[in-house]
């Protein structure tokens, strides 16, 4: 029922968990487009959530990587406004650095590239996208993830 | 088993105002009673600025289109003039015109598959040529693109360039420019950008330019959509287009070399926003057009009714359209756009029912201008101006609306004016606050959107895949941008670019001529965007997220 499921997702949110120094998630925008109200709102949510928020602004794949190492973040976000095949090429940079490292994505995303996304194991929350659910993939991304060496 | 229903005790508009149940004559303000004897056409225009309304003059079908090469988006203009718009939207790549870069910009080439994504590249007038191939543009209502501050002069210079080429006297030529400060400065902030103050020149250096050479242009339009979208409420909307306005009508006044009733007559076609908030946004054209007769009248002492009368585009809201059951946004158009309709705005563009996917497929562009014609020719709206006039509800929200669109006029005049508060990020607070509590009401329930938070059983028998994305512009573009620089008088280029860097450095003299020589001389983006960043520097951008 879609009434229990929103229970769950406000309960979710609206209990913020202290900051915890092994959760960190970086939020880059994919393309050159400088709409900033859906990473403003996963930011909020994630960091009502708990989490610390880096974000890396519109950054291309070297950047994003660099941030990701400098930052020593748990989970990288993608905001993808583009083409998928921009954020193809990101995913790619990203393992080559740290393989290890998981990585999820928000945005304008078509049905026929979100299926090119999750066949690439990274889950994908188009407009519409319940907030406590991005926060719950999150947690799940990042559980056990406190060894931060290599 | 029912679900609980979760609505809160109080009904509010979406913008906070408190809904009653029913009402009655007693819910209209006495200062606004006063004026509902008054007639569409009659001051102060709440009710319309046109007593025949639609049956003299229906509204312009305006759909915002392009993409890919320039070919692609004439093929698409051309398409949409085919289905009926009655007037087109040229819109430019974001990539490379946002930003006033060419194709080989480090940044652009790190994503070269987004190039074309939203709108054609269009980096010299040679490809502004080749989009508007074919249109008779000297007959057809065009807006040249330029939404973007920064890109605006190269964008208009462009296609009066064209159409002087054309042998089009420009002082014939109608059409619209934009030069929208919500656009980049507060909704979709660009990585890089002139500051706010040359940015105002440029758009003054326009309004004066057009008033004597192309007195059938609109020069610049201030998009409340943008803010809207970004999460201005509808009267935060309302204010900010109105300090927008003041910002552009005290800056004339400043020069002192312009007649203040054509200046405010030019600035008067503006856009707004409308929402699934039927009454609200309606109510919020109306309380648009009282403003403007005020603001005119009481701050610059305009008497000439022509000026007085604000002319409104609308564009229904594209953060209200839903990715899942997409079908549904096909009544969320049209419902947003009957809003607009009874509001009786004179522009009206309706966001694809793919809106929340891709640009728009032919079909949902198709779909957009066939809901406006059949409001247009299928309701009888047309037949009634102002059909909402006297309304208890209306004329209450109308008035409550305007009142609290003053106060933040108020607000935002206390802290230096609307660019002021664009370059603290005051306003930019303003639109979160909203879409976090926005948010939360959806998370929550609170706000229930049919097939995303309930009602989400779907058996559409096909999926909505979207326009696909164009492949070649990038590419294209690139050859073209050689060709260009390999076969343009580099002379005339030169020296075109030379005089663009002196006029920069000097506020008294008006852009758009030598932009007009640069156009000519072939000058790229690319070299117009250096030159603004040697001369201007990056805008300081305030916290957004």
């Amino acid at each position: 029922m879609s009434s229990t499921r929103n229970e769950s997702n406000a309960a979710s949110s609206a209990v913020p968990a202290a900051a915890d120094p092994a959760r960190r998630v970086l939020l880059a925008k994919t393309a050159l487009d400088g709409h900033w109200r859906g990473i403003s709102v996963v930011a909020r949510a994630l960091r009502d959530g708990g989490f610390q928020v880096i974000l890396g602004g519109m950054s291309t794949g070297t950047e994003i990587v660099r941030a990701a190492i400098d930052e020593d973040v748990d989970l990288v976000g993608l905001n993808v406004g583009g083409h998928v095949e921009v954020a193809e090429r990101i995913i790619g940079e990203l393992r080559a650095a740290r393989a290890d490292l998981p990585i999820f994505a928000g945005g304008i995303i078509a049905p026929w590239a979100a299926k090119r996304l999750k066949a690439l194991g990274v889950e994908v929350f188009p407009p519409g996208s319940q907030l406590g659910d991005i926060v719950d993939c999150a947690r799940r991304l990042t559980g056990g993830n406190s060894d931060k060496t290599g | 088993m029912q679900a609980q229903d979760k609505r809160p005790p109080v009904y509010r508009s979406a913008s906070g105002i408190e809904l009653k149940a029913s009402y009655g004559p007693e819910d209209v303000p006495e200062e606004h009673t006063r004026v509902l004897g008054s007639a569409p056409g009659q001051p102060p225009f709440h009710r319309g600025g046109f007593p025949q309304g639609y049956r003299t003059k229906p509204w312009r079908i305006f759909q915002l289109s392009g993409f890919g090469k320039p070919e692609d988006e004439n093929e698409r203009i051309k398409f949409l003039l085919r289905n009926g718009e009655t007037g087109f939207l040229m819109e430019h790549d974001r990539n490379t015109a946002d930003h006033l870069y060419n194709v080989d910009h480090p940044d652009v080439v790190a994503r070269k598959e987004d190039v074309g994504l939203t709108g054609a590249v269009m980096q010299s007038v040679r490809e502004t040529a080749l989009c508007l191939a074919d249109l008779p543009i000297e007959s057809t209502f065009g807006h040249a693109g330029g939404a973007v501050v920064q890109h605006a002069p190269f964008a208009l210079a462009a296609y009066w360039t064209v159409a002087k080429r054309r042998g089009i006297p420009l002082a014939q030529l109608f059409g619209t420019g934009q030069s929208d400060f919500f656009l980049t400065y507060l909704g979709c902030v660009t990585k890089q950008q002139v500051p706010t103050a040359p940015g105002l020149r440029l758009n003054a250096d326009i309004i004066e330019f057009c008033a004597e050479h192309l007195p059938k242009w609109v020069p610049v339009s201030i998009a409340g959509y943008n803010g809207g979208d970004t999460g201005l409420n509808a009267w935060q909307e309302l204010g900010a287009v109105m300090a927008n306005a003041i910002e552009y009508l005290d800056e004339v006044k400043r020069r002192g070399r312009m007649d203040m009733t054509v200046a405010a007559q030019r600035v008067g076609g503006v856009n707004f926003r409308t929402t699934m908030e039927i009454f609200e946004d309606a109510a919020k054209l109306r309380a648009a057009r009282k403003m403007w007769h005020k603001l005119l009248t009481e701050r610059y002492g305009i008497t000439d009714e022509r000026a007085l009368r604000m002319r409104i585009h609308i564009v229904t809201s594209g953060a209200y359209m839903q990715y899942q059951q997409p079908f549904n946004n096909i009544v969320r158009g049209t419902l947003m756009a009957l809003t607009a309709v009874l509001g009786g705005t004179q522009s009206l563009g309706v966001s694809g029912y793919d809106e929340a996917i891709s640009i728009p497929s032919e079909h949902a562009h198709q779909m957009s201008v066939r809901i406006q014609q059949i409001l247009e020719h299928e309701t009888n709206i047309p037949a009634v101006t102002d059909p909402l006039g006297g309304s208890y509800y209306v004329e209450s929200l109308t008035a409550e609306l305007e009142r609290r669109a003053w106060e933040f006029v108020d607000q935002l005049l206390a802290q230096g004016g609307f660019l002021a508060t664009l370059d603290s990020g005051w306003l930019h607070a303003r639109a979160r606050e909203n879409q976090e509590s926005q948010a939360i009401a959806e998370a929550r329930g609170e706000r229930k959107i049919v097939g995303v938070n309930c009602f989400q059983e779907d058996i559409t028998p096909w999926e909505v895949d979207g326009f696909p994305p164009v492949t070649d512009a990038y590419p294209v573009a690139l050859e073209r941008l050689h060709a260009v620089r390999r076969e343009r008088h580099e002379t005339a280029a030169t020296a075109a670019m030379r005089e663009l860097a002196a006029t920069c450095r000097d506020q008294s003299r008006n852009i758009m001529p030598v932009m007009m020589q640069a156009v000519d001389a072939e000058v790229t983006i690319g070299e117009i965007g250096d030159i603004f960043r040697q001369a201007w520097g990056d805008w300081q951008t305030p916290k957004l997220v």
